[in-house]
């Protein structure tokens, strides 16, 4: 954290790298509390976060242990019996994880295929937008979704889709007629809702780290690009898409880490006794068995199971990029 | 090296705060207990006002200080199991005795086995031994029940409907089904479209045997009622002919169009809509649903609202009727050893509770401040000073919170009754007991009420859901009656098998 943090917030390193190369061999030597001495006021803002982190992420992870013992709240933490990896082998060997591995990597692969190059494409699409007052309404309006809670989002697609009084419903049903289709409630169109709601929802959001990224692509290159002859096709291929990639690849890094988080609230809320099936994922697992069924020892092997994949994940999209000659995350 | 110091001091110093604020929370002193009662229990509104009227009534009568965590009920369950995990468990705390969380925690002792211990204290020793026996886990009394009426099922129906197509109240499913048939075809609201359904039906939120529509009417067909005895043995009540034959039946309905269509989804707090809107005409539910109802046409207008009847349960085609019980509680009051370490600790606060379950004490609990906000007429309470704002507050106050402490006297059995404002209502109320009674003497009780398998609490992940899921699934027509019997059998093989053995033996150990 400290060695990372340092660099990036403070200016005199530029300007020490400027002079000889002589004081940064000196620097090297130098023992660490000289440079927390001489650093002093950018460690004591680093101090707030670093606390942060300590309690709200590291001594809580405490709890874990209770992933590897029967946890029973009233013998604590300490009382409780070690039962080892009794939560995992029920995990791997019980007859929900295949299911739950099969619902939550297809959400996951939804997501990447559909949802994630999304933003890309429309804030691309922006960015070609001449008028400008067009450009920032439009910006703006697609925002608007981000700001609703998965609550209402829910509400909404079960008033616009529910087989008895939704508006779209009936309305695709006046188009195509035959048997009318419960799209809220059955298995096959869960997926698709999912992916919907995900895309009205985050798409405009999502635009704004690649907007932030097309603005800041050098007009020079376009200019001399159009001297030699480049039409907006050779120009956008040729300079806005390589411009963004590092963007792309870092967000796609991020996101590679939250694969499987599948969005708990909103699974939640669309899963019925129909679409259960398709619906279940480990977040909505973990709910159920950890504070539904109080199943804290089990939740919590789950949990962390998921977590271990998710770093794997992380790595392994790191590496990836790093081998497509990108540069990584870390 | 003066910035370090300063640095390590400064998060020593927050880590310190934050151990100590971690630990004041957990371990009060032991005395504190002897003036104070911490609560914890479901909400049904806005909570009540902690220095209110109501409250301080009843903290004369108890001669302690009331400390009452109100939990909306929707989210009680969640609530009570973060509580279980947390280290603040109040003094007393409303719970499902049977749900797994609680049993574990009770188990590892941190609540009082209770049983054999209310004897002595007139107003918690219970009223009533069969319910006393429901309310056992594994012949453990592990809390004070609070009581419900034993019989609430019924059908509710809009009557002018009824006469509307001429048909009469039904007595028998077949009669039933014709109604729902008439309501669906027959054009009961006279706009002259075929909007309308028989019977409406939301997703119904607990498992089975959770006193659903489902298994009500599985419940007239003869299917036993959770466990029931086939062959000397006890078998899960969907896996008898019964229940497939009823939910046979009503998948046909289905197929008509007679339910509404949108009955795997329509949320139980928008199950009164399509009845009062006019879209369906028929609700399988818990019988205070009809005054309920019919307070909402009422309100809709209240010159003409006298369109809802009751009817109880059904006979089945061949004349025989079977009846849905309820359990005759709704969850007991048990009380944690954290901070009730001894005996007469333990002692002190069940004579608190005595008290607060004496006549007087359920008066205030279900009626409120005799002179203030209701009078007594005979056997019935009428609300009084209603449009003062603070009378308005202690009626609050006990309909929506303090009515759920009381266990001798509770919902739907108040210490007096409320009168009825009109005649309809009084009428409904009164067909109420008549139908309990009635319909008492066909009840179907579960054998195995009093008793938790405990696999079934090691597995509930899994198990709970296979059955209310291929139900409705079987039901909306997405599997066949095949796959419904291939479901049944996911139960047993996913952990059922063992169930039903730990069942058998429980029951022939502990009784039901």
């Amino acid at each position: 954290m400290a060695t990372d943090l340092v660099p990036e917030v403070a200016p005199p390193a530029a300007k020490v790298s400027r002079r000889a190369p002589a004081p940064k061999r000196r620097r090297r030597t130098r023992p660490l509390w000289q440079d927390l001495l001489r650093y002093r006021w950018l460690y004591l803002l680093l101090l707030p976060g670093l606390v942060y982190f300590l309690v709200f992420k590291y001594l809580p992870m405490y709890g874990l242990s209770i992933a590897f013992k029967d946890y029973v709240p009233f013998l604590g933490y300490s009382g409780s019996e070690w039962v080892g990896l009794k939560h995992f082998q029920e995990l791997f060997t019980g007859p929900d994880f295949g299911r739950l591995m099969g619902n939550t990597m297809l959400l996951a692969l939804l997501t990447i295929v559909f949802v994630f190059p999304a933003p890309i494409v429309v804030a691309l699409l922006l960015n070609e937008l001449r008028v400008n007052v067009v450009k920032r309404s439009v910006q703006s309006l697609i925002y608007i979704p981000h700001f609703l809670s998965w609550t209402i989002v829910a509400s909404l697609t079960y008033l616009l889709f529910s087989v008895d009084f939704g508006v779209i419903a009936n309305w695709i049903h006046g188009l195509v007629g035959g048997q009318k289709t419960d799209y809220v409630a059955q298995a096959d169109w869960f997926r698709p809702l999912i992916v919907a709601q995900l895309l009205w929802k985050q798409t405009g959001w999502g635009t704004i780290i690649y907007l932030a990224a097309l603005a800041g692509v050098d007009s020079q290159l376009y200019e001399a690009a159009r001297v030699d002859g480049a039409g907006r096709w050779r120009q956008f291929w040729h300079i806005t898409l390589p411009s963004i990639a590092p963007t792309v690849v870092i967000m796609a890094i991020l996101t590679s880490g939250n694969l499987l988080d599948s969005g708990f609230e909103q699974i939640w809320l669309m899963t019925t006794s129909l679409n259960r099936d398709v619906a279940d994922v480990f977040d909505t697992f973990v709910y159920s068995i950890g504070i539904t069924q109080g199943a804290f020892s089990y939740a919590t092997a789950v949990g962390l199971f998921k977590g271990l994949v998710g770093v794997v994940l992380i790595f392994g999209s790191n590496f990836l990029a790093k081998r497509l000659g990108q540069r990584g995350l870390f | 090296m003066t910035i370090i110091s300063r640095g390590s001091v400064a998060l020593a110093a927050s880590l310190t705060l934050l151990a100590v604020a971690g630990c004041s929370g957990g371990s009060d002193d032991k005395g504190q207990a002897t003036d104070e009662l911490t609560v914890m229990a479901p909400l049904f509104g806005t909570a009540p006002d902690p220095g209110g009227e109501l409250q301080q009534a009843v903290e004369k009568l108890i001669g302690k200080k009331l400390k009452v965590t109100w939990v909306p009920n929707a989210e009680y369950g969640d609530k009570s199991n973060v509580t279980l995990a947390s280290d603040k468990l109040p003094d007393v705390m409303v719970t499902n005795e049977k749900g797994s969380s609680f049993v574990k925690a009770a188990e590892a002792g941190a609540f009082w086995d209770l049983t054999g211990k209310l004897d002595k204290y007139p107003n918690l020793k219970p009223a009533n031994e069969q319910i006393a026996k429901n309310s056992t886990t594994n012949g453990k009394t592990y809390g004070i029940y609070r009581v419900r009426p034993l019989l609430r099922s019924g059908i509710v129906i809009r009557k002018d409907w009824l006469a509307k197509v001429g048909l009469k109240e039904p007595r028998t499913v077949d009669e039933l089904r014709a109604v729902a048939k008439a309501f669906t075809e027959q054009d009961p609201d006279g706009n002259g479209k075929k909007d309308t359904y028989g019977l409406i039906i939301p997703k119904w939120p607990g498992g089975y045997s959770s006193a659903s529509p489902y298994d009500v009417i599985e419940t007239w067909f003869g299917a036993p009622n959770a466990w029931g005895e086939r062959d000397g043995k006890l078998v899960p009540g969907f896996d008898t002919p019964e229940f497939l034959a009823a939910n046979k039946w009503l998948r046909g309905w289905v197929q008509e169009g007679l339910v509404n269509p949108d009955f795997a989804t329509l949320d139980t707090g928008n199950w009164n809509n399509p009845f009062v809107q006019g879209k369906g005409g028929m609700i399988i539910d818990v019988n205070v649903r009809a005054t309920q109802l019919l307070d909402l046409f009422k309100e809709k207008s209240p010159k003409d609202f006298d369109k809802v009847t009751l009817v109880g349960n059904l006979e089945r085609s061949d004349g025989k009727k079977f009846s849905y019980p309820f359990t005759g509680y709704n969850m007991v009051m048990a009380i944690s050893k954290q901070r009730i370490r001894t005996e007469e600790q333990l002692d002190q606060v069940l004579q608190t509770l005595d008290k607060l379950q004496s006549k007087e004490g359920s008066v205030l609990l279900t009626n409120g401040i005799e002179g203030r906000n209701f009078k007594v007429e005979g056997e019935f309470a009428v609300p009084i000073n209603q449009d003062d704002p603070k009378v308005k507050t202690i009626q609050n106050d006990v309909d929506k919170g303090f009515i759920q402490l009381g266990t001798r006297a509770s919902v739907g059995m108040g210490a007096y009754r409320l009168k009825p404002a009109d005649e309809a209502s009084r009428a409904m109320r009164d067909k109420f007991d008549v139908l309990m009674n009635e319909d008492l003497k066909t009840a179907v009780f579960n054998p195995a009420q009093g008793v938790l398998a405990p696999t079934a609490t090691a597995k509930s992940q899994t198990l709970d859901t296979i059955i209310p899921d291929a139900r409705i699934k079987y039901l909306s027509g997405a599997i066949t009656e095949d796959q419904l019997k291939e479901q049944i059998k996911r139960w047993y093989d996913a952990g059922g098998t063992q169930v039903a053995q730990e069942v058998n033996d429980l029951v022939a150990k502990v009784g039901g």
